[in-house]
């Protein structure tokens, strides 16, 4: 297997990182399904604005 | 007043050894919880979270491995790559099996292999982090 078949580029690698991260982080300091939905909803798209946020910004630097 | 003395100092012995017996479940809930991912909120009846640790930390580390990251081993003479090893061993059973997962050699020459390492190193963290809230509940100190 080249890799791992599922990740096939940058932004699926952090999608599967951010998840799973977020679910964990949600377990972990919630308590019941609904906060913890919430809160994992909540994780996963502060990661997923962030890690966009920092690539646009440092774009120009990778020219 | 001697029974009263007495009476406090059985409720005081009887309090010391609460919390001896506490500690030492929450002792073997967290070996347990870093030994197998989950395991420890399983001993303790968290069902559902010891699902949930187990599917995030298993899936973080066999994703980390299938992406050829690589597993810091116990010789690093770096002090990052003994960082490295401290997280990854966290992971647990996982940190063990870790070449049984990796048929083929880490390569971290590519970015996926880059990403492979440090998903999991993730997991290891966040293993340590289980196993914290697993010791915590184990000995009484967290609901």
């Amino acid at each position: 297997m080249a890799a791992f078949a599922i990740v096939s580029n940058h932004f699926q690698a952090m999608l599967v990182f951010a998840v799973v991260v977020s679910v964990a982080f949600a377990v972990l300091t919630k308590r019941g399904f609904t906060e913890q939905a919430k809160y994992a909803l909540w994780a996963f798209l502060a990661f997923l604005l962030v890690a966009v946020g920092i690539g646009w910004i440092l774009y120009p630097f990778s020219q | 007043m001697r029974a009263m003395v007495s009476d406090s100092a059985t409720g005081k012995e009887k309090e010391t050894g609460h919390a001896a017996v506490s500690n030492v479940r929450g002792t073997w809930t967290a070996v347990a919880a870093w030994a197998v991912p989950g395991l420890g909120h399983l001993m303790l009846r968290r069902w559902t979270s010891a699902a949930a640790y187990f599917v995030c930390v298993g899936g973080l580390a066999l994703a980390g491995l299938l992406m050829r990251g690589a597993v810091f081993g116990p010789s690093a003479t770096d002090i990052f790559d003994r960082l490295g090893f401290f997280a990854d061993l966290g992971a647990g059973a996982f940190y063990f099996l870790a070449h049984t997962f990796q048929s083929i050699a880490p390569d971290v020459a590519h970015a996926s292999g880059d990403y492979g390492t440090r998903m999991f190193a993730t997991a290891g963290i966040l293993n340590l982090l289980t196993v914290l809230e697993a010791y915590e509940i184990g000995s009484g100190r967290r609901a």
